[in-house]
């Protein structure tokens, strides 16, 4: 009898995506480097103590994780995406609490355990993603009750007003998308959403009108360094209308210093040109104008492109863009609706976070403290964009096999 | 493709997303287009203009020369000890450390008194209180800076052995505005001092010596008033860049040669530019831009006879004289000497002594342009001339009694009674014989020679400080005008007013056969490097201003009477002869009066040409107190021929350019 050889399975990992990680990886290594080790000061640091080494560990760490990720079925995690999600939850509660959350920066976001801070907003996206896909991968017409889809949005809001409290803007904003996409792909009934878009655009704005225009008096509270965030992106004046002409003055200063790192990113976007300095050769963070705190994470992006330009950038675009749509394509040659929706959700979140970080060194969009995946500095950063994207991978080994 | 053969499938969610997802990619790729490619220059400028400084580095400016090229004002180079700041960063900083960490102690010190006694923690709150602000941690920087700015000061003063005091306001203000440019502790150093630097502190440590360039005046005081002063200033010049960061100053020129040239002394700027980093530290620097030296002055003053003529002012009248004596040339009009009593020092000083501002001494007055006086005796040869002109007979007597009445005025003559012809009244300077030929040749034709002489203008010396004396113009004494007025006129009283220059003009025009010269007080300017190949500019001599258009014969008639005053022994200028020199001279004595016409002092003059047989110098000495002319100025004018005379015996010199040295 002819035994045609059915090809089982095809090769087991997706290579492209894998070798578009590397490639992020590598420049997000070289990056950090050429953002810390501009200033004398920290050559004389211990090997371990260098920055760009520290990223390097973490990218092996965030590796390591997750291949033991892939190890196990999606299907077995989606069983425990609950449990997760709660201890997120426990967590995000835990970092508020005054002694045990660490301040940085006016936010308190992490808990500190001596050898690296663990940032419980990170590893919220990922669990939301998992019990999010776990709960809209029911039949779809229960998608269709009403109850159900409140339930939806429960599950979204509690970790978004946790991660809000703390303050982190940022993190808190990239959960909706991801949230909303996962239900649209879920097959949610567009009415739904259509109404849930109108309505929170229509807060939205009244949101950013009162912050903007109305008199302190009837202004909502939001922290004052996020408001004045908004306010340097829409150019408004700090001052308000009656202000005296010394209180005018001060906050034409605070004003200068606000935007600071923001026209400072601009800047070095701008300086790169079509071919860039050459790599640790950029000006502006040599020079320290990018303030040093910044280069290596939120702005990186700026450091990247004023060293290599927008051939650079659109390198890095690319990497990213790769990176994307091998996890829609992932998506789409999903065993089930779970994997869908984790191959989707994970795809959203980290289009989401691309977006506004590069879309921040271009001012596109206000200054939000996102990292870029990968290639920001920050351990938990790293960590969970790799363990997602090896949620990614698990769904793809796991595929149907024609 | 990647995705797109998923896409054909009918799966609507995931095409949106990808949609979505596309466009939200190509408006980053549009947006990084815009900043990257499009918008890249101005970002580029941006940058500059945050990061590059530019710096004015100033010209060398040129020198003033005599006419024999001895130098009268030049740079020299002047050391100061400078402090570097942006080397001096990692001191700042280790110990703005060890302040901070004293202060940190200190404050766990107090937080754990007062948990003490409170005793439990302090709340979060208080703790807050008990932080450091801003403005305390911006204070320990400035703390940390002055420490170690005055550490080195310190250990300079024991070095170099001299006290040496930092003052805290400005070092700070250096360090916010001028942070890139170096910080000077102590100007001028001298040779030991720099020796002594030299040899314990190369090396290093974020100090050095910087050069700076320094205007002295080899010659101190001498043509001082001439030569003017110069003023350390940060303006930019026309034709320079106007925008720069920082500027380093250089020199201005104010009143004299060092100000009417300035445009040529200047020379022009050039350009720098450093490259700071985000806290105002010099990172790198690069000149794009050379400077221009500026150009030699050389002038038409001998030193020779400037420093007689001075050196005789003090002999003669002391270092307080009131003074002023001109040296001319009568052909060229050369200005050979310029000299104006009490002297000043052209170092400019933000502290002048108090003498500078004496009201009877008026230092800073150059009085041989810059003050009206009144002529005297020494304006009757004009009168002479304009009389002889209107057919007065030389050879006629007048009678003196002593005295002469003008309608009811009577004025005394000095000159003994008797007759006089125009020899004697020279000779003795007789008020009588000169008033009565001023009426009768009239004011008017007195008042036409003088205009000729140009009485009353300026003399266009490019010095900025002339005056232009008094001559009542023709509709004046066409108005209102009496013989008493006429009579003063000839006498060289009332209403004419003159200047010693303009007295020198006049002298060298009856000198020469009557051409008013314009007088000549910069022969040439000249690039400060002959090698250069660049062009000099000369100022042309022998400018004729004017012709007086009288009869050679009564000039003739004049040089004779002029003769005689000093050869003959009775001649009031008799003290100025100078054996093997035949020198015409006239005194004079004018009377100062105040507004009730009280005569409260005396202007006496020596006016005077040589040789007689050929006039090639004329000599005109002013003192104001003085005694008489033939006492108190004579013996000044007698000096300055007798160096005059050496100089034309001894060898020609050939000229000297600046830059053999």
């Amino acid at each position: 009898m002819v035994n045609p050889s059915i090809n089982e399975r095809e090769p087991k990992l997706e290579r492209l995506q894998l070798a578009a990680l590397c490639g992020l990886m590598f420049i997000g290594a070289a990056f950090v480097f050429s953002a810390t080790m501009a200033n004398a000061s920290s050559a004389i640091l211990p090997w371990y103590d260098q920055i760009w080494v520290r990223q390097i560990i973490w990218y092996a760490l965030g590796l390591g994780a997750s291949a033991a990720l892939c190890l196990v079925d999606y299907h077995t995690l989606a069983r425990w995406s609950f449990v997760a999600y709660w201890a997120t939850i426990f967590f995000l509660v835990v970092v508020l609490v005054p002694h045990i959350g660490t301040v940085h920066g006016g936010a308190r976001r992490w808990i500190d355990f001596r050898v690296f801070q663990f940032q419980p907003s990170e590893f919220a996206k990922l669990a939301f993603i998992l019990a999010a896909a776990n709960f809209l991968s029911r039949p779809v017409d229960e998608l269709k009750q009403r109850g159900i889809f409140w339930k939806g949005i429960g599950l979204m809001m509690l970790p978004f007003i946790l991660i809000m409290k703390e303050p982190d803007l940022g993190s808190a904003l990239v959960l909706l998308p991801t949230g909303v996409v996962m239900m649209f792909v879920a097959g949610t009934p567009k009415k739904y959403l259509l109404k849930l878009g109108a309505g929170v655009g229509i807060l939205g704005a009244l949101f950013l009108a009162d912050i903007l225009f109305a008199p302190p008096a009837l202004q909502i509270k939001i922290q004052e360094y996020q408001r004045q965030r908004l306010l340097v992106y829409f150019g408004a004046d700090f001052a308000s209308a009656n202000a005296t002409l010394e209180q005018k003055a001060e906050a034409r200063r605070l004003q200068v210093d606000r935007s600071y790192q923001g026209k400072q990113a601009l800047i070095s976007v701008g300086s790169g040109g079509l071919w860039g300095q050459g790599w640790c050769k950029g000006d502006q963070t040599a020079l320290g104008f990018l303030p040093p705190g910044a280069a290596h994470n939120d702005f990186i992006f700026s450091v990247i492109a004023e060293e290599e330009g927008f051939v650079g950038s659109i390198l890095v675009l690319t990497l990213y863009a790769v990176v994307l749509f091998t996890g829609l394509r992932i998506a789409g040659q999903a065993r089930d609706r779970l994997g869908k929706l984790v191959a989707v959700g994970v795809v959203t979140l980290l289009f989401s976070h691309v977006f506004i970080n590069i879309g921040m060194n271009i001012r596109i969009v206000p200054v939000t403290g996102i990292p870029l995946p990968l290639l920001s500095y920050g351990g938990s950063s790293v960590l969970c964009s790799l363990i997602a994207l090896g949620l990614m991978q698990n769904v793809h080994i796991h595929r149907r096999g024609y | 493709m990647l995705v797109f053969d998923e896409l054909k499938k009918n799966d609507p969610q995931l095409r949106l997303v990808a949609l979505v997802l596309a466009a939200g990619l190509c408006i980053l790729l549009a947006g990084l287009w815009w900043v990257q490619v499009v918008s890249a220059h101005e970002y580029q400028s941006h940058l500059e203009t945050q990061a590059y400084r530019t710096v004015r580095l100033p010209a060398v400016r040129g020198k003033i020369l005599d006419r024999e090229g001895r130098v009268l004002a030049e740079n020299r180079p002047r050391y100061n000890l400078c402090l570097y700041l942006d080397d001096l960063r990692k001191q700042f900083d280790a110990a703005y450390g060890q302040l901070f960490r004293q202060a940190r102690d200190m404050q766990k010190q107090n937080i754990a008194a007062q948990e003490k006694n409170l005793g439990r923690s302090l709340t979060k709150a208080e703790r807050k209180q008990l932080a450091f602000s801003t403005a305390q941690l911006e204070q320990l920087h400035e703390q940390a800076r002055l420490g170690v700015a005055n550490d080195l000061v310190a250990q300079f003063s024991q070095q170099l052995g001299q006290p040496l005091t930092l003052d805290a306001k400005d070092f700070e203000r250096a360090y916010e505005t001028r942070l890139a440019l170096p910080y000077p502790i102590l100007k001028n150093l001298d040779d030991v001092q720099i020796a002594r630097f030299e040899e314990k502190f190369t090396g290093g440590l974020g100090t050095d010596l910087d050069l700076e360039s320094a205007r002295v005046y080899p010659s101190g005081t001498t043509a001082a008033h001439l030569l003017g002063y110069v003023k350390l200033d940060t303006d930019s010049v026309e034709g320079e860049d106007s925008f720069f960061s920082y500027r380093l100053p250089d020199y201005s020129g104010m009143v004299g040669v060092e100000g009417g040239f300035d445009a040529q002394l200047h020379g022009r700027a050039g350009t720098e530019s450093v490259l700071v980093n985000s806290q105002g530290y010099r990172q790198s620097e690069n000149v794009w831009l050379q400077p221009e030296p500026g150009h030699n002055v050389v002038l038409t003053i001998d030193l020779d006879i400037q420093h007689a003529a001075e050196e005789s002012i003090a002999a003669h009248q002391g270092a307080d004289a009131r003074s002023a004596v001109v040296v001319m040339d009568v052909r060229s009009g050369d200005v050979l000497a310029m000299v104006s009593s009490p002297a000043i020092n052209p170092v400019f000083s933000e502290n002048p002594p108090a003498y500078l501002n004496d009201p009877k001494l008026r230092p800073q007055i150059n009085r041989a342009t810059q003050q009206n006086y009144a002529p005297g005796s020494i304006f009757k040869p004009i009168i002479g001339l304009a009389a002889l002109e209107a057919g007065l007979d030389p050879d006629a007597l007048v009678d003196n009694p002593g005295y002469v009445y003008v309608g009811q005025r009577h004025i005394t003559d000095l000159a003994a009674p008797g007759q006089y012809n125009f020899r004697r009244a020279i000779i003795h300077s007789s008020n009588t014989y000169f008033i009565t030929a001023g009426l009768r040749a009239g004011i008017d034709n007195i008042i036409r020679i003088a205009e000729k002489f140009h009485f009353g203008e300026r003399t266009g010396l490019p010095t900025r400080q002339e005056t232009k004396g008094n001559l009542p113009s023709l509709s004046r004494i066409h108005s209102d005008w009496h013989d008493g007025d006429t009579a003063n006129v000839s006498i060289g009283q009332g209403e004419i007013a003159i200047t010693p220059v303009q007295m020198a003009v006049a002298y060298s025009a009856i000198a020469n056969g009557g051409t008013v010269l314009w007088p000549r007080l910069v022969e040439r300017i000249e690039p400060q490097d002959p090698a250069s190949g660049e062009v000099a500019t000369n100022f042309p001599s022998g400018l004729v201003r004017d012709e007086l258009g009288v009869h050679p014969r009564n000039l003739q008639i004049l040089h004779d009477a002029m003769l005689a005053e000093t050869e003959d022994p009775e001649g009031t200028g008799y003290p100025a002869r100078v054996p093997g020199l035949r020198i015409c001279g006239k005194t004079g004595t004018a009377q100062v009066q105040d507004e009730h016409n009280r005569v409260i002092d005396h202007t006496v003059w020596f006016a005077s040409f040589a040789p007689y047989e050929n006039p090639k110098y004329a000599v005109v000495v002013m003192v104001e107190s003085g005694i008489s002319g033939g006492s108190t100025c004579a013996p000044i004018a007698h000096d300055i021929y007798e160096e005059i005379l050496k100089k034309e015996n001894t060898p020609i010199k050939p000229r000297i350019l600046a830059e053999a040295k």
